[in-house]
């Protein structure tokens, strides 16, 4: 086995193309060879072919790349990071935040803010939840230090509106009554993905 | 031969003359602005995009809003620069550009009915619009004449805008510009010294023999030569340093803004259409007038220079200006030189 | 009748076009006023019918006045006016107006000897390339010989002189001048 296959004896399968590009002339005679060669070789219209080629692929093959983006989106990874959703409890439909104040607290930018009250039930409720997405940094810890898996990101990155409230409310962010059957559950931060099988290679062993 | 042809038609006026200049101002100015949308959609189909999509039907009428905003920009004149100069400038480019279509074949020639629908076409009609404006019999000399008469456009724009980018983009501009008008003139001596005319219609008689009778098929190197020398005349890609974006700005066209800019432009595309119609008449056969479709095979020839022009430019990368002086003296210039005595040779033999 | 106007039009136009090249102190209006001017009197060879002359003096003053263009652009900042050296002003005055004077009489000279004539009329059937070519390669073949010659030595003289330090880089230390190289990795 050589050097190069044992290096690589764990590694996927390599399709490298090494180039051959000839010596470097060195005399004048050499230097008009190697233009005469490169003129008769025909080399550029092996470019205008594959030019051609992508062309009639793109208009017959559908192999079109242009996404319209306002009108079609591409998915995103259920790991995105995006503005956060408050999700409710599946069985009665009350949102599951409990109103403790951990994220609040774990907030690295300081841009949750949050105000708690008792109810009638002497329950704790949240009167008061913003996050100010001026200042957010989309870090994460607010979702994993959530002990309900209240507050996790979601998948919104379009994040233009006509006033920085848009957002943030509570309201907002909370999960729909009416989309309740729909609401992905959170599998917490750092999950795998759920294709993470398919996105699996071997790892290099040697270097 | 053309006598005969030239005594069935009817008496070119004046008026058709004016006609004609009409037409080709209005018809080419339009292809000009069309150009660059289909110029848009070719590049955008090979690099696998859409394109514009989204003003009009497939991006149609994305040539109107272009159009709006070049005649609404403002238009900016630098406080230093020559400014007299600095505004005829744009106009040398597109005024030659057209002044050379007057010389050649554009459309064919028709008579303006005398009624339409029974009504009386006042003042025109019944003239004779022939199909080139100006028939004169040294129509090809008379075309590279003008061409090289456009250089002035960028060379004046570039030098009178005080401006480091223009003064080199203008530079590069009498640089190749010069050297590649030996070339063009050099791979045209051939096919003129066979056909033994400077006429456009001389050289269309003379291939009137059908595909077999093509100039192309006898002076392949002068088509190839006259393509590489047309492709730096009108400032296409591989050869386009005038204005390459990567390194100079935009050469000589840094300051110009709104319609200015685009008179630049327009002559750009009459004279990418220009050299189509050059390439297609003295190698590609030209139009035939002997029946109703000839008129179209020219304008599909032209059409297949014009997207030619576009699949370079989607598939070939720039060279550098001294390569580019490199290829035309060193390479193409000797070439064509040798063309031309090989071709005398044959000719006297 | 068009005749007389365009001829009139263009006469005025180039005589107003070269007095700016002379007058002007600003190096681009002389320039292009000069280019303008070699471009219309091609305008007179249209007229006359010499279609061909004409084209010929477009596209070789067109390139001439561009190379001129190009000395400028080396020696001068085109967009300021520059200021002449004129040592002594009568001496320049008198010798150029000495010089238009004589040029004058020279041409306008036939005019008062007799109605000037054609030496060379067009043949009928024959294109313009035919007759000029008829004319430089019977009567004139010899200046017309001399004169490729000293064009040609005037070219070699110019490779000579521009290409003494040819194979040289200026500004880098290697003798590709002329195309990139890849160098290949030589271990």
């Amino acid at each position: 086995m050589s050097l190069e296959q044992f290096k690589n004896r764990t590694v996927g399968t390599q399709v490298y193309k090494t180039l051959d590009l000839g010596e470097t002339p060195k005399s004048g005679m050499d230097r008009f060879k190697q233009v005469v060669k490169r003129t008769f070789s025909l080399e550029l219209f092996v470019g205008l072919w594959v030019t051609i080629r992508e062309m009639g692929n793109a208009l017959f093959g559908g192999n079109m790349h242009t996404v319209k983006y306002p009108f079609e989106k591409l998915p995103i990874s259920p790991r995105y990071r995006a503005i956060h959703d408050m999700l409710r409890l599946l069985e009665s439909g009350h949102y599951r935040c409990i109103g403790c104040g951990l994220c609040e607290k774990i907030c690295i930018s300081n841009c949750i803010s949050m105000d708690t009250r008792y109810d009638e039930n002497q329950r704790k409720e949240v009167s008061e939840y913003t996050i100010n997405f001026g200042r957010c940094i989309f870090c994460g810890y607010c979702a994993e230090v959530c002990p309900e898996l209240a507050i996790v990101h979601g998948g919104r990155y379009e994040n233009a509106s006509e006033q920085r409230a848009g957002f943030s409310i509570f309201e907002d962010m909370l999960t729909p009554i009416d989309k309740l059957n729909l609401q992905q559950e959170y599998d917490g931060f750092g999950a795998v993905t759920p294709n993470a099988d398919e996105n699996i290679k071997k790892t290099p062993l040697a270097y | 031969m053309e006598t005969t042809l030239v005594e069935n038609l009817p008496e070119v006026t004046a008026l058709g003359v004016i006609i004609k200049a009409i037409i080709i101002l209005a018809v080419i100015s339009a292809l000009a602005g069309f150009g660059t949308y289909i110029e848009r959609k070719v590049l955008a189909f090979m690099q696998r995009r859409l394109g514009p999509m989204h003003v009009g039907p497939f991006g149609l009428l994305q040539i109107a809003a272009d159009g709006i905003k070049l005649f609404t920009k403002e238009d900016i004149v630098p406080q230093n620069a020559n400014k007299l100069i600095f505004k005829i400038a744009p106009a040398i480019t597109a005024a030659t550009a057209f002044i050379a279509l007057s010389s050649v074949p554009v459309f064919p020639d028709f008579t303006i009915p005398e009624m339409v629908f029974g009504v009386t076409i006042p003042l025109v009609g019944g003239v004779f619009v022939p199909s080139i404006a100006s028939d004169i019999n040294i129509g090809i000399l008379f075309v590279l004449g003008m061409m090289a008469a456009g250089l002035y456009g960028p060379l004046l724009a570039g030098m009178s805008q005080a401006n480091k980018w223009g003064i080199i983009g203008s530079a590069r501009t009498a640089v190749q510009f010069l050297s590649y008008e030996v070339v063009t003139g050099l791979s045209i001596l051939a096919p003129i010294m066979i056909v033994g005319s400077l006429s456009f219609v001389d050289f269309n008689n003379a291939q009137a023999g059908g595909i077999g009778s093509w100039l192309i098929w006898q002076q392949p190197v002068a088509f190839v030569l006259f393509l590489i020398a047309g492709f730096a005349e009108t400032n296409r890609t591989p050869f386009d340093l005038l204005e390459h974006e990567a390194e100079v700005v935009s050469g000589y066209a840094t300051e110009y803004s709104g319609m200015r800019w685009g008179m630049f432009f327009i002559g750009e595309y009459a004279n990418m259409i220009t050299v189509a119609i050059i390439a297609s008449i003295v190698f590609l056969g030209g139009y035939d007038s002997s029946y109703e479709l000839g008129w179209l095979m020219i304008i599909l020839k032209i059409s297949f220079f014009f997207f030619l022009m576009l699949w370079v430019r989607a598939a070939w990368p720039h060279v550098r200006p001294d390569q580019l002086m490199w290829l035309c003296w060193k390479v193409l210039m000797p070439i064509a030189v040798i063309n031309i005595v090989v071709t005398g040779i044959v000719i006297m033999v | 009748m068009y005749e007389i106007v365009a001829f009139y039009l263009f006469s005025a136009l180039t005589i107003g076009l070269f007095s700016v090249t002379v007058m002007s102190s600003n190096l681009l209006y002389a320039m292009t006023s000069l280019a303008a001017g070699m471009v219309l009197i091609s305008g007179f060879f249209f007229l006359l019918g010499a279609d061909f002359l004409g084209a010929v003096q477009l596209i070789v003053y067109v390139g001439a006045v561009m190379a001129l263009y190009s000395f400028a652009m080396m020696f001068f900042d085109a967009t300021r006016d520059i200021k002449e050296k004129n040592t002594n002003d009568a001496l320049v005055f008198l010798l150029g107006g000495m010089s238009a004077l004589m040029l004058v009489l020279m041409f306008s000279a036939p005019i008062f000897s007799e109605n000037v004539q054609a030496l060379y009329p067009m043949t009928e059937g024959v294109g313009n390339a035919q007759d000029v070519g008829m004319v430089l390669f019977t009567k004139y073949l010899i200046p017309f010989e001399v004169a490729a010659l000293m064009l040609l030595v005037a070219m070699i003289s110019g490779i000579i002189l521009a290409g003494k330090k040819m194979d040289s880089s200026l500004t880098e230390d290697m003798d590709a001048d002329d195309e990139i190289m890849i160098v290949k990795d030589e271990k």
